[in-house]
């Protein structure tokens, strides 16, 4: 791809950091936050569970939840991956009574994986009140025992990062994209893991992703995932390719994705991951978010939250998210980091984001110097500091039907 | 100084280049490495601009890679976008373009 995306291959490792400190899990893994979370069950559960949460939104409680009443082996699997996620110290579970979901199976997960959880049925805790009390008070005690929780050295090799895009425009392709591209190369030769996503959005780009698999295989794995998405997509009518990307200048899905395609960098693409699978290590990962088997259930992923669901279930501690119209979101779980394209949008929402990469197109500064602004603003956060959508409150969690069939052989080599 | 540059062509052999900043119509687009044209119309930030003639029904080539194809002839210095190329994947444009 070329000389933006790929302009500089510093083998340096970034002079980080040796701030960053988390929190040690049962299961190796280190959290950057150490959150609470409060996770309805079913949609009719999900006005107690945000009650239950208003007070401590701003101390640490996370509200997430699965609205569905049908089982779904899918949504069992994200919400034990996000009850279970590193950045996650306990979790109270918010049920109506009657809905499908596995609740004993989740609570028995979470309690293994060494986390404090409780499970409020909402039907045997006397409805509304009762259940906001009883949630409050569980919350309350739990807060007070997460203070003291000690903490360990975190180094850029135990971090696992998402990258997406929302609201693109002309310039995302030209300036933060491949801002983040380089970003992400400086955090894979430092041995982090990092995953981009959305083969919807990469359709264009099968080729040019296939040479830089690690093997054959994997070159064919890739190019079947993006053919996969490509027929999805097209059976369904409607391509992830909207008023806002045409209004900010960009006029197909194919160069859409070339933009989007520029976040992943220039390093090798060691794998395929599909939702709640984890990077078995460190390098760079390709996020499958199509649904495998028949088109049903409707539009894969409704919207930005929901991809950033399935890659913070496949373990990210936090997200670089980059947008040219201007997006505001967060997450529940994983911190979000926001990168903007253009300087015009940064003065109208600087307060929504982290990072212009505007300065690039202004002739101000380099793709590599915000790069390493974006690497500075990773280390930052994974040593506590707040994403500005963080302190905003911003707590984005969406999850809804898909189906997926296993890893097949070939997705991940390593 | 590289804000004088109202235009990038982000690789050899493009036939488009994108606009930095709003480019008005007359005015000259310009890149840091001297290329420079007359925009024939209105080139908003983040659209793309023909550096050349580009007859009906070829690739519209952005960083090197294919990311559209001409509905009809596109003269030098005119606006490149919806109204005329198509996806050689999937065109879902119209029910949704304000």
């Amino acid at each position: 791809m070329s000389s933006l995306a790929a302009a500089t291959r510093e083998p340096t490792a970034p002079a980080v950091a040796n701030r960053m400190r988390g929190y040690a899990r049962q299961d190796g893994r280190k959290g950057i936050r150490n959150y609470l979370l409060v996770a309805y069950l079913v949609e009719c559960a999900h006005h107690v569970a945000r009650v239950i949460a208003a007070p401590y939104q701003q101390g640490g409680v996370q509200l997430v939840g699965f609205p569905g009443c049908y089982p779904s082996d899918y949504a069992d699997r994200v919400m034990t991956d996000i009850a279970t996620h590193p950045n996650v110290g306990g979790v109270l579970l918010v049920s109506l009574g009657c809905e499908e979901f596995q609740r004993a199976k989740l609570k028995a997960a979470i309690a293994a994986s060494g986390r404090p959880v409780e499970l409020l049925t909402i039907q045997a805790c006397g409805g509304t009140a009762g259940t906001v009390t009883r949630g409050r008070e569980w919350v309350e005690r739990q807060l007070a025992l997460l203070k003291g929780a000690p903490t360990v050295p975190v180094g850029l090799s135990d971090l696992v990062i998402g990258t997406k895009c929302g609201g693109s425009d002309g310039l995302s392709g030209v300036t933060i994209n491949p801002a983040v591209g380089h970003a992400c190369d400086l955090l894979v030769d430092a041995g982090a893991a990092v995953m981009f996503e959305e083969t919807c959005e990469l359709i264009g780009c099968e080729e040019h992703m296939a040479a830089r698999a690690v093997t054959p295989e994997l070159a064919e794995v890739l190019r079947g995932a993006v053919r996969k998405a490509d027929e999805y997509y097209a059976a369904l009518g409607h391509g992830s390719f909207g008023g806002g990307n045409i209004k900010y200048g960009l006029s197909t899905l194919e160069e859409k994705s070339l933009g989007a395609y520029a976040k992943s960098g220039s390093r090798p693409i060691s794998g395929l991951l599909k939702p709640g699978v984890r990077p078995p290590a460190g390098g760079l990962y390709l996020m499958d978010t199509v649904n495998d088997g028949p088109v049903r259930f409707g539009i894969p992923n409704i919207n930005d939250s929901q991809t950033i669901t399935e890659m913070v279930a496949s373990g990210c501690h936090l997200i670089l998210f980059t947008t040219g119209a201007g997006s505001v979101v967060g997450q529940a779980v994983a911190p979000v980091i926001k990168g903007v394209s253009n300087s015009r949008t940064y003065r109208r929402m600087e307060g929504d984001m982290d990072v212009n990469a505007g300065t690039i197109a202004d002739g101000v500064e380099t793709v590599e110097e915000v790069g390493r602004h974006l690497l500075d603003a990773i280390v930052a956060v994974a040593s506590g500091e707040p994403t500005k959508s963080e302190a905003l409150g911003h707590q984005e969690f969406v999850l809804a039907y898909k189906t997926y069939d296993p890893l097949g052989p070939g997705c991940l080599p390593v | 100084m590289a804000g004088a540059a109202n235009l990038i062509v982000l690789a050899a052999g493009d036939n488009v280049g994108i606009a930095l900043r709003d480019i008005p119509a007359g005015d000259v687009a310009a890149t840091l490495s001297g290329l420079s044209l007359r925009a024939e119309e209105a080139i908003p930030q983040g659209h793309k601009i023909a550096l050349n003639d580009i007859a009906a029904q070829q690739d519209v080539v952005r960083l090197g890679m294919p990311v559209a194809i001409t509905r009809e002839a596109i003269a030098r210095g005119h606006l490149v976008h919806v109204h005329n190329v198509a996806s050689r994947y999937l065109n879902n444009d119209e029910d949704h373009y304000e």
